[in-house]
């Protein structure tokens, strides 16, 4: 039983990290404000929550405090990943070689105002 | 009625965060939550009835399985994109319609569409248009008006 929750938090451990790094891979990659918040915004987000799992399994008696944690970044992450965006888009950042933008069609229509 | 239910919620989250079951953190504990729930403004919105309690549980549970499903997999295709050598991008930003009427679904889609990764919600306007920046145009303009449908499908038999 020991051993079988030490290989599931070692396993759960590499892929936090794992994670993590391929967070911070992507934002030195990747080329601009919106692409780089996936990488961090995303993905770190979700190495975070298997690292969390991970000491959740390793101390069962604050397990509780790690999985309402989890749930906590959950919930805010994308609130903050959204704003920043939403900051840079008012802000004028550009786009790195758009394929397709729609709010830029939408907003020179002018067909609405609150955006 | 709002205010016991609030209170207790906030109390027990508080143990669940400090784990010590002494009496002065339980006196302490009751001081922030109500403290907390004092704050909160008088016309908040009932997000919670008891008497839908087995059914906001099973539903629940089926859009927070859609939800991780949605996660694994843009997690995925994202860590994927960021590893490839040639970093083969196709960003852009395309508009998908909540089809929600009320605006806490309106808020949940949005945020399930920003937790996975891939997709980000920049901007929302007045008639419930998700402004959503993608890291992969093409897959995503193809599978989010499914998942949206999805997802609606579930939010829209608790929230409305």
């Amino acid at each position: 039983m020991e051993t079988l929750q030490q290989v599931i938090a070692m396993i759960l451990l590499v892929l936090g990290t794992f994670l993590s790094l391929v967070g911070v891979i992507g934002f030195i990659r990747l080329p601009d404000v919106y692409t780089r918040l996936h990488a961090t915004g995303k993905v770190s987000v979700f190495g975070l929550v298997f690292l969390l799992l991970a000491v959740s399994i390793l101390t069962p008696l604050t397990a509780w405090k790690g999985i309402l944690l989890i749930f906590f970044v959950l919930l805010a992450s994308p609130a903050v990943s959204h704003s920043i965006a939403s900051a840079a888009y008012k802000a004028g950042v550009p786009l790195a070689g758009p394929k397709r933008d729609d709010l830029k069609s939408k907003l020179e229509r002018g067909s609405d105002k609150d955006v | 009625m709002f205010y016991l239910s609030s209170i207790i919620a906030l109390f027990i989250v508080y143990l669940m965060l400090t784990a010590n079951i002494t009496l002065p953190n339980l006196v302490l504990g009751l001081l922030v939550a109500t403290g907390i729930t004092l704050l909160m403004p008088k016309d908040a919105p009932m997000l919670f009835r008891i008497d839908r309690l087995p059914r906001f549980l099973w539903t629940g549970m089926q859009y927070a399985f859609v939800v991780f499903k949605d996660v694994v997999l843009g997690g995925i295709a994202t860590a994927r994109l960021v590893l490839d050598p040639k970093l083969p991008l196709k960003s852009g930003i395309i508009a998908i319609p909540t089809g929600s009427k009320s605006e806490l679904g309106t808020a949940i889609s949005a945020h399930a569409i920003t937790l996975s990764p891939g997709e980000l919600v920049i901007e929302m306007d007045s008639d419930g248009i998700m402004y959503t920046h993608c890291l992969d145009v093409e897959s995503t303009a193809v599978a989010a008006d499914e998942a949206q449908a999805k997802r609606h499908k579930l939010l829209s038999s608790l929230f409305d």
